[in-house]
Formats: structure tokens, C-alpha cells, sequence
């Protein structure tokens, strides 16, 4: 219990400065994002002055295009790991997910004609899965990691299963026209993930369950003996990660242009590493959606760089393993104690 | 003190039954499973169709009694499947450096490979699933990296490799290989100082650690293990195939956590051993023999193996120990 | 609704420890009520009982007559009464306003939206009755030590927007870890806010309970022993009575000849910062040395340091001549030194393993071949051997250590030191906590059989009777330094008075 100071007069000022970040309670803005942004910044200029072709219009908009669909998984998978726990079965949901929807809509292999309401039937299986995660880790009280990973496999066998004879075509206008249709040079998915990403902070940041969610991550033991529930709570954070998710799965889908069960793929590391590098750490009760979201920017430029000075196209995964993990030691190096307990 | 007197209290469900399910219930399940495949289709328990149900079910058991090691001290290692597909593709790669001896360099790298992951999870105190998880992303994209994403035949004179493709009296290679590293395993889990600690670790690090425990050794034996049980796991399968592919055990991560669930190592750690690895490994083999009998299509295993993984969860959890939940 | 709590018969047991015997207590309504007594005297559980954390075996609380059951932390909330926990119970990562509102409702945050300037609104004007000027929107982790038991009182003190009567603070040893400046801050909130509310004060300090309150009751046992005006109080009668009279006096054990060997452990200056500063002293080979001290008067800390616990500043440590290095448990117990610890659930024991593998978890491989491979009999003999001579109530050595009494429990911890053939030093860390009676003499007749054989001991004690009791040297500690020290050898024994007098 070292007393401890980090306030000065210029981070006090940056928060009463910016009612926008008011909702980022509490850390002044560079504390929370200046890390971040001086990643993107130093990254940006290195493969700049190495390839020559990083900062071109056309290099930044796909990269950004990139980093949309990853930046939702984030922001969804921080609900979670902000309460300290861990949800391993996003691919798993966006495997489903993706499935169901181009079953439901109009579609090369079957009659359905659905059209929004398949969509919303989609995310309705998205949103049971991170109930069922809720529910096994709330109220039967068993470790998140091993729920979600069972969870991961039941939906990628769920969409195995679902999967028909042939690749569904997904035929229906509005999925598609998400991917296809554009605004100031951006596909429609882009804002979806911008609307998301927003709307995730701001229930984290203006809403008593948002604002439990954190609670959650910082002391539960003592929540409990306050005489509070935290478990209908846990559940919900856990129906938002799954829920962006799928919403994940379906944007990725409609970019494919079918439904496929394996579109989950390589998505949940960069989805915890983005989380992480947006400063949750892990240990709960830090970070928040737009940071994960940054973590999400980070690596896509990370990935994209790397491509362009000449790194082969089956680097992407090692990097991200690779970063995440000197990420953490590096800042978690310094809060080592002989008796800390970590499993 | 408090919580001793309220523990003495709650003896009921969870001290006496708890137990004996963990015990006995595995066994049984796996005969109750064997005897109903042997009613619907006698011709699964045939010696000889036992004896390539062995060799098929080699890389798994190696993979869950690997597994173990880490759980039984209360870690996860979530690598294993991607040291197992980088071990098949190392053999073919690093052939025409190393020549026959190559899957032997590769066995011994892994160690080392998996030491280092438990050293990083201990001595940094990063949790010991996002280490691993980390290291399979990384292996995952080696596999590819080294393979070029092609499958490619195996050395013709790699020995391990070979040797395993052979049969010992009839009894393939590969079970023989399995049951000394069981053998070996097990002397060092029940006979050892190493033994002693693990479980300690297991059952209380806190208390482990201020009885003079050295937690940090402990652990990164334990992480080595589990990574050379996965190299063995991946020569097993490279021996059926005789081709390696950087997607060999894509799908055996799930296959192996269930199998040390299923056999009643608790995930909460202190609980558990060889036998019950041994039992969840053929379990979770015969449930593929199981799953083909009863006509399940191959694509809906995952939710077979996800819910069992639940299932034995939700039984063997020890919810007293772990307090706050995450 | 004058908002006076009655306490009437309440009993409370854990175990066969009994921690409150039938007592009496009056809150009245504005007043403040000091509560003194002696670690272990029941102030802690009162608390817990009062604050909805504890349910008493026996005997009701009223509230202005009425009988209320407080059985939770939120019903005491609603009933008014509120504690400021010594070990703060605020959510690190949260800002000053939501911890002051955490567990209540409030409007600016109905409909499960969080109005941020309305709720630091409403944070500042419970700050500004305390007269204290802190931002509210900061993590409370950035605060010191002091400024957050400011946002604790606070978040307790809006407890009485929920009444429509004075509410009733506990305040849980408030000054341990506070510096003189800050005590003063604290006291004069306090002022501010008698008449106002029921304020509980709690402390081992009686010079700080005169000050402020306006009765003073001391327990001592579990038992209410004196009621008094603070006002007409009689310090020395006080402090008779905390120490509590009734109990039989020690048979206090005064061996005759100090050896003159050389010392066994020799501390110099040794400093762990914000735990303990500058303590030196020596241990002879088969001496008892009792530490005493409060809670955060750093005896724990100083034992826990010297097992290589605690982070060490500065200072050197000699222990049988060669320099110590306070590296890890692990270098210390290979230097011969055990200890036990005072969370024996959390740090002694391994709950899920068998009486035999506790005990020989850390010493078995002396029995080992090679010291590597397990020679489970005579591992099994061994521990079985120390079982029985420690007297260890039990079914059969396979038995888990959870089945057994706390007493016992403590018993297989210290069996798992004895084992080993070369233990030099020995550290009790609170050894009779949670023990009835009997079994603390019985854990204290081993550990005198053990000392008379070469063993050294340093003792940190609950309480003065049974520190008088075992050790042959004392040292008291206050707030982090050494500041007393009696050898009963060299003349008379200390007064506990004398003890008391250089712990508060």
C-alpha cells in the first residue's frame, strides 16, 4: 500500500479539458492513449522510410479497412477481459454466426429469403452463446477459460454441421451492400465498426453496468462483501463479447460474399493481443473498448508494414504472438512480487 | 481460521462423493463406453482393430498425459497441438541439416522450447494461457512459415520416425513408445521429490512457495514435459500419415485439454495424475470411435468433445478452492 | 428515531474460540464511543457483527427498541450503520465519486445510466462535509494512504442520505497507518461530525480514545470490563484492564543460565520500508525472543522479512556468524530457518493433501534416496513419529488436513519444521490464533522442548499473557521501530502494564 501520486496540474486540466473523454473516467488522455497513438506514430514512420510506400492514401485506407472488423472483435472480446476473465470462443461464434446468416438470407443453396430478420436470428445465436458462457461461469462457477474453450469448439462444430453441400453465396442486398457500398473513400463496414466501437465505450463509460464491468475488474471479492451482485453483470459482459462477435462473423462474411465456417480463424489471438496492447493487461479493471480498438489499428499496421517490406504472407501469426507477448513482459515486468500468484 | 471450522461444516457433497467420481467415475465411463461400442459393433474390440485403435490413439494420450503435467500445478498449456505441428514439419525441414536424428534434435528442442515457455510464465508472472496461446500463434505461423503451407513427406531415414512405423511382436511402435513414456512419467510423478512439489504447487503455490518449494524450477519442468510429450504426440502422428503438414494437429488442442479433464484432473490444479490421464486420453479417443459407430459426421465432433469438455468441468471443479471466480 | 443501538447478550464463537461472551453495549445516538482492548479482545468481531458481516450465535441488536437483523453489509446500510474498514474497502480502479456512491443508489444513476456531473456533484458536497477538498473524479489508486480513508468516510457518512437519522460510523483502528498530521485531520472530522452521527472508535491506542470520545469501553476476553466517561477516566485502571486480570497469571518459565555461546542471529539496522526500520538485536542459540506490537507495528513484517518475504532496503542480517542473504523461502529454509506463518490457510497448509504430505513437503527428502527419490516409508514413519509426539487428533495419516481442528492443523504446520534433522531458527508468526487453550499449550510445551534442545525462536505474540509466558527475552515494537526491550533474566519480569505502555 504504497501511497502514491501520479496526478499533475497539466493531466488534471486534460480532463476537465475534453467532455469526450469524460467518460474514460478517470486516467488523463495520454496516460490512456498516448502509448497507443505513439505506436501508430513510430510505426507508420519506420515502414515509411523502410518500403517508401507505407503513408500512401490508398496503403492507409486498407489498412484501416483491415483493422475494422479486428477493432469490433477487440472492443467486444474488452467487456470481458476488463472483468479480469477471458472468453477464448469468439471464432467459434463468428464461426456460427457467419453460418446462420447465410443460411437465412437469401442464399445460393437454399429458399430462405429472411433478409434482416435472418440477420437478427444470427446475432440472436451469437448472443446465446455468450449466454451460455455467462451462465457457466456466473452461476455454475466454473473458470471462464475453460467455458470459452469449450464454448470455441462447440461453435466451430456448429457451423461444421450447418454447413450444406456447397459454399452458400450469400444473395442478399443489405450483407452485401455493407462490404460493397462505400462513404468518403470507406466501405460501409468501417462505420459499422466505428458505431461499435463508440457505442462499446460509451456503455462502458456512461452506464452503471459499464461502470460494474470495471468494478468487476478491479476488486470482486469486496464487491461481494458490500452486499452487490455482480453476476447478472458477468453474464451480460460476456453476451456483448459474443454479440460482437458475430457481428464480426457477418461483416467478414459479407466481405466473402458467402457464409464460412472457418472465418473465425487466426481472429481471437489479435482480438486478446489488441485488448492487451491497449493497455487491460489482463489482470482486469483497465483498458477500454476505443484502446483495444487502437490495439487492433496497432497490429493491422504492424501486419501491413511488415508485408510491405517484404515479411511473407505466414508471418502475420508470429508477429502478433511475438509482440503481444514482449508487450506484457515489458509492462508487467516491473509489478513482479515474490508472492503473486499467477496461474 | 474462519473459513477451517466453515470447511469442516459443508463436508457433504463435495468431500465424499466428489472424490469417488473422480476416482473411479472415468474408468467406468470409458468401460461403459467400450462395452456399448463392443453391443452396437463387435468388430471395434478386436485385438487387431484394438491394436491400430492404439497406434490412432498415441498422439492424443501422449498429448493429454503432457497436458497434465501443467494442470495438475494449476497452469493451462494451450501450445501442445501447435509444438506438435511444428515437430512434424522441423523433421522434414531440418532433415538435410541434422540427417537421421532428426526427430531425436527435435524432442530435445522442444523441451527446451517448452521450459522456456514456463520460465516466461512463472518469472514474468504472466498467466500461463496467454503465454501459451501466444507461443501457438507464433508456432502456428513457423508451421507455415517452414512448410510453405505444403504437406511433405516424411525422411525415409529418420530413425525415431521409423523406428515408430514399426510393430514390436505385434504391438506397434508407437504403443510401446507411449507406455515407457507413461512408465517414466508416472516413477517421476509417484517416486520423486519433483512428484512431491508438483502437487504441492498444485494444491497451494502460496503455501507451496513458503515451505521452501522451488515453484520457478517446478514450473518450467512441468512446461518442458508437456512440450516434449507434444513433440512425441506430433512423431506419433507423422508415423500413421508419413506426410507432416503445418495443420497436422490443428484440431487435437480441444482433444487434449478434454482428455485431461474427462480423465478427473481437476482444472483448479492438485488433483489428479498419470492414471487419470491415461483413462481421459482413451476416452477421448474411443469417443471418436464412438462417434464414427454411432454414425456422428466427422464435422460435429467439436461439439461432442466442446460439451464434454463442460460436462467434466462442471463435475470436478473445485469451487471451494478457487474463491473469486474468473 | 433517535437512532440508538442496543447490543444485548450477544455471543459469538468461532470454533472453540469464543470471541464475544455475552455483552452489553449501548450506542447512543451523536455520541462517540471509543472501544479499547487488546488483540483478540472481540473488537473485531463486534464490528463485523455491527456492520452486517458476522451474524452473533446469541443475543439481539436493537434499534431505538426495535430488534433488527443485520446480515448483511447492505442491510446494515439500510439500517444506517456504515464502517470504515483499516483495510480500505474501496475499488482501486474506480474514481473518488463512484467508490462514495458504489453501494448506494442514487439519482445520477437511475435507469442505469451513469450522469457523471450530478454524481461528482453530489461526490463533492459528502467530501465538503468533511471539510476535505479531493477530486472526484480521479482513481482512488492515485490517492495516499490517508487521503483514501477520507473517500471512505465519505462514502460511509452518505449512508445518511439513506436514513432519516444520524447514522453510525465504525471506524476500525482509523490512526494505524496514519502520520501525526493526519490524525489530526482525522479527529477533527470526527468533531465536525459529532452531534451529527454515532461515531464507533476503535483503537489499540488509548491516548487517541480519551481524546476523542466521549465514553470509553474496554473489552477484554469478549467481555465488557469497564464503561466509562472519558472525562473521569483513571489511565492506569485502563490499562489493568486491558490487560485483564482474570486470567490466571502466566507460569512464567525463567531458565536460569543465559548461554554464553555466540549469538545466533544478529540483526543490524535492518530496514524494509514502509514495514519496519532500523531494527538491530541479537538471538542466542536456543532462546525464545518475543516480538510484540499492534497490528502495523511491523513484528509480522520484521519475521516475515527474515524468511525472505519481504523486500529488504537496507540494513545486514548475520545468522550463525555468515552474512544472511534474505534472497527467497526457499534460501531460507535451506539456511534452517522455518517458519509459520499467521494466515496458516493460505500460507501453511496445502488444503487438499493428506496430514503426511503437508508434514513432509518440505523436509521429506531428507529421507530420500539421493534426496531425490521418494522413500515414502520412511517419510510416512518420520511424519508419523512427529504426529504423535505433537499429540495430533486425527483418523489416519491419509486423512486431508482440511478434516482436522484448526489446533491441529497448526500442529502438522509445525511438524512440517520440526522434521527437518538441522532447523536452527524457528519464527511463530501469531501461533495461537484460532487455537483453543489447550491446544496452545500444547504447541507451546513442543516448542519449549524444542528450544531446550538448541533451538532459537522468535515469537510474534497475540497477546502480552502468553508473550510473557514463552519468551525469554522481549522486544515491543510501535509503528515500524523497536520501542522497547525487557529481559526478565536480568531481574524482575516486566509489568504487561510497562508492554502495553510501549505498544500504544
Amino acid at each position: 500500500m504504497t501511497p502514491s501520486r501520479t496526478r499533475s496540474p497539466a493531466s488534471r486540466a486534460a480532463q476537465r479539458w475534453s467532455p469526450l473523454l469524460a467518460g474514460l473516467r478517470g486516467r488523463p488522455f495520454w496516460a490512456q492513449f498516448g502509448g497507443s497513438v505513439a505506436a501508430l506514430i513510430v510505426l507508420s514512420a519506420g515502414f515509411q522510410l523502410i518500403s517508401g510506400s507505407f503513408l500512401t492514401l490508398g496503403n492507409l485506407r486498407s489498412v484501416v479497412e483491415a483493422a475494422a472488423v479486428p477493432a469490433i472483435i477487440a472492443a467486444g472480446i474488452s467487456f470481458v477481459v476488463i472483468m479480469g476473465a477471458i472468453d477464448l470462443s469468439v471464432e467459434g461464434v463468428m464461426a456460427t454466426a457467419s453460418m446462420v446468416a447465410a443460411l437465412l438470407v437469401a442464399n445460393g443453396v437454399n429458399t430462405n429469403h429472411l433478409g434482416v430478420l435472418g440477420i437478427l436470428l444470427a446475432l440472436a445465436v451469437s448472443l446465446a452463446f455468450g449466454l451460455a458462457n455467462g451462465i457457466l461461469n456466473a452461476l455454475m462457477r466454473m473458470p471462464s477459460l475453460i467455458v470459452t474453450l469449450g464454448m470455441w469448439f462447440i461453435g466451430l462444430g456448429t457451423a461444421a454441421v450447418l454447413f450444406p453441400q456447397r459454399v452458400p453465396q450469400i444473395r442478399d442486398d443489405l450483407l452485401l451492400g455493407v462490404a460493397r457500398h462505400g462513404l468518403l473513400g470507406f466501405s460501409l463496414v468501417v462505420y459499422v465498426a466505428l458505431v461499435f466501437v463508440a457505442s462499446a465505450q460509451a456503455v462502458l463509460s456512461h452506464t452503471t453496468f459499464g461502470r460494474m464491468v470495471y468494478a468487476i475488474g478491479g476488486d470482486e471479492a469486496l464487491l461481494a462483501s458490500s452486499g452487490l451482485r455482480t453476476r447478472g453483470i458477468k453474464i451480460a459482459a460476456f453476451c456483448v463479447s459474443s454479440l460482437f462477435a458475430g457481428v464480426g462473423g457477418l461483416l467478414l462474411s459479407a466481405q466473402l460474399g458467402s457464409g464460412n465456417a472457418n472465418i473465425g480463424n487466426g481472429h481471437l489471438f489479435p482480438a486478446i493481443s489488441a485488448s492487451v496492447l491497449g493497455g487491460t493487461l489482463l489482470t482486469g479493471g483497465r483498458g477500454g473498448a476505443v484502446q483495444s480498438a487502437l490495439g487492433a489499428l496497432i497490429l493491422e499496421v504492424l501486419n501491413n508494414g511488415l508485408i510491405q517490406i517484404g515479411a511473407g504472407p505466414y508471418t502475420r501469426n508470429i508477429i502478433s504472438g511475438a509482440v503481444i507477448l514482449t508487450a506484457f513482459a515489458a509492462s508487467g515486468v516491473h509489478r513482479r512480487q515474490l508472492l503473486r500468484v499467477v496461474k | 481460521m474462519t473459513q477451517t471450522f466453515e470447511a469442516r461444516g459443508v463436508a457433504g457433497f463435495a468431500d465424499t462423493w466428489l472424490p469417488l467420481i473422480r476416482n473411479a467415475g472415468p474408468l467406468l465411463f470409458l468401460l461403459f463406453l467400450v462395452a456399448g461400442s463392443a453391443i452396437i459393433a463387435p468388430g471395434v474390440v478386436q485385438f487387431d482393430s484394438l491394436l491400430s485403435f492404439l497406434s490412432d490413439a498415441a498422439p492424443v494420450i501422449a498429448l493429454v498425459i503432457g497436458g497434465t503435467f501443467p494442470i495438475l500445478a494449476g497452469s493451462i498449456d494451450l501450445s501442445v497441438a501447435g509444438i506438435a505441428s511444428v515437430t512434424g514439419v522441423l523433421v522434414v525441414v531440418l532433415n538435410p541439416v541434422l540427417g537421421p536424428w532428426t526427430s531425436v534434435a527435435v524432442v530435445l528442442l522442444a523441451l527446451l522450447f517448452g521450459a522456456m515457455q514456463g520460465f516466461v510464465h512463472t518469472w514474468l508472472q504472466l498467466p500461463s494461457f496467454i503465454v501459451t496461446l501466444a507461443t501457438l500463434s507464433i508456432l502456428s505461423g513457423v508451421a507455415l512459415l517452414l512448410s510453405n503451407a505444403t504437406a511433405e513427406p516424411i525422411p525415409s531415414d529418420d530413425v525415431l520416425v521409423g523406428m515408430l512405423g514399426n510393430a514390436l511382436a505385434g504391438v506397434p511402435d508407437t504403443a510401446v513408445v507411449l507406455a515407457v513414456m507413461v512408465a517414466l512419467l508416472g516413477l517421476l510423478l509417484r517416486f520423486t521429490r519433483i512428484g512431491r512439489d508438483i502437487y504441492a504447487i498444485g494444491a497451494g503455490e502460496r503455501a507451496a512457495l513458503m515451505s521452501g518449494v522451488h515453484v520457478l524450477a517446478i514450473r518450467t519442468l512441468l512446461f518442458a514435459i508437456s512440450a516434449g510429450c507434444a513433440a512425441m504426440a506430433g512423431l506419433f502422428l507423422v508415423s500413421v500419415t508419413s506426410f507432416s503438414s503445418p495443420t497436422l494437429a490443428g484440431n487435437l488442442l480441444l482433444l487434449s485439454i478434454v482428455g485431461v479433464v474427462v480423465g478427473g484432473t481437476a482444472i483448479s490444479g492438485g488433483v489428479g495424475g498419470l492414471f487419470a490421464a491415461v483413462v481421459g486420453g482413451l476416452i477421448t479417443s474411443w469417443l471418436r470411435v464412438v462417434a464414427v459407430i454411432v454414425g456422428v459426421v466427422p464435422t460435429a465432433q467439436n461439439i461432442i468433445f466442446g460439451v464434454a469438455a463442460l460436462l467434466a468441468v462442471a463435475v470436478t471443479t473445485d469451487r471451494k478452492k478457487l474463491g473469486v471466480i474468473k | 428515531m433517535t437512532g440508538t443501538i442496543t447490543l444485548r447478550g450477544i455471543r459469538k464463537t468461532y470454533g472453540p474460540v469464543t470471541a464475544l461472551e455475552t455483552l452489553d453495549l449501548e450506542i447512543r445516538a451523536g455520541e462517540v464511543l471509543g472501544l479499547i482492548g487488546q488483540n483478540g479482545s472481540g473488537k473485531s468481531t463486534l464490528l463485523r457483527i455491527l456492520s452486517g458481516l458476522a451474524l452473533p450465535d446469541r443475543g439481539e441488536v436493537l434499534l431505538d427498541g426495535r430488534p433488527i437483523v443485520l446480515d448483511s453489509a447492505a442491510t446494515a446500510r439500510r439500517h444506517g450503520i456504515g464502517m470504515v474498514h483499516q483495510e480500505q474497502s474501496l475499488i482501486p480502479n474506480l474514481s473518488v465519486a463512484e467508490n462514495i456512491f458504489l453501494d448506494k443508489a442514487h439519482p445520477a444513476k437511475r435507469h442505469g445510466l451513469c450522469r457523471w456531473s450530478s454524481l461528482n456533484k453530489a461526490a463533492r458536497a459528502q467530501l465538503n462535509k468533511l471539510g476535505v477538498d479531493l477530486p472526484t473524479t480521479v482513481p482512488v489508486e492515485t490517492l495516499r494512504f490517508s487521503e483514501r480513508q477520507q473517500v471512505e468516510f465519505a462514502k460511509v457518512l452518505a449512508i445518511e442520505e439513506l436514513v432519516d437519522r444520524p447514522p453510525v460510523i465504525l471506524l476500525d483502528e482509523p490512526t494505524s497507518l496514519l502520520t501525526p498530521d493526519e490524525i489530526r485531520a482525522l479527529f477533527f472530522q470526527i468533531n465536525r461530525l459529532r452531534g451529527r452521527a454515532s461515531i464507533v472508535f476503535v483503537s489499540h491506542r488509548l491516548e487517541e480514545v480519551l481524546e476523542i470520545s466521549d465514553r470509553v469501553v474496554v473489552l477484554t476476553d469478549g467481555r465488557k470490563v469497564a464503561e466509562r466517561a472519558s472525562a473521569s477516566v483513571d489511565r492506569e485502571e485502563l490499562y489493568e484492564m486491558m490487560v485483564g486480570r482474570q486470567r490466571a497469571p502466566a507460569a512464567t518459565r525463567l531458565r536460569p543460565e543465559t548461554r554464553h555461546a555466540p549469538p545466533l542471529l544478529q540483526l543490524e539496522a535492518l530496514t524494509s520500508l514502509p514495514h519496519f526500520r532500523n531494527v538491530t538485536f541479537q538471538l542466542g542459540r536456543g532462546e525464545i525472543l518475543g516480538i510484540v506490537g499492534v497490528l502495523g507495528s511491523g513484528a509480522e513484517e520484521l519475521c516475515r522479512g527474515l524468511f525472505g518475504v519481504l523486500r529488504i532496503d537496507a540494513g545486514r542480517v548475520r545468522f550463525g556468524g555468515e552474512p544472511l542473504k534474505l534472497a527467497a523461502p526457499r534460501a531460507a529454509v535451506q539456511q534452517g530457518i522455518g517458519y509459520l506463518p499467521a494466515n496458516r490457510r493460505a500460507e501453511g497448509m496445502l488444503p487438499g493433501r493428506s496430514l503426511t504430505e503437508n508434514a513432509v513437503v518440505t523436509f521429506g527428502h531428507q529421507y530420500d534416496w539421493k534426496r531425490c527419490v521418494r522413500n515414502k516409508a520412511r517419510e510416512d514413519a518420520a511424519a508419523l513419529q512427529w504426529m504423535r509426539r505433537l499429540k495430533v487428533k486425527m483418523d489416519k495419516p491419509s486423512a486431508p488436513i482440511a478434516s482436522l481442528s484448526g489446533g491441529n492443523q497448526q500442529k502438522i504446520v509445525l511438524a512440517k519444521w520440526l522434521l527437518a534433522h538441522d532447523l536452527r531458527l524457528l519464527l511463530l508468526d501469531h501461533p495461537s490464533r484460532g487455537l483453543d487453550p489447550g491446544a496452545r499449550d500444547e504447541l507451546f510445551a513442543v516448542v519449549r522442548e524444542q528450544v531446550e534442545q538448541g533451538l532459537s525462536v522468535i515469537f510474534v505474540a497475540d497477546t502480552i499473557s502468553e508473550l510473557i509466558e514463552l519468551s525469554d527475552r522481549i522486544i515491543v515494537m510501535r509503528d515500524g521501530e523497536v520501542t522497547a526491550e525487557f529481559d526478565p533474566r536480568s531481574g524482575a519480569l516486566p509489568k504487561e502494564e510497562q508492554i502495553v505502555a510501549a505498544m500504544v
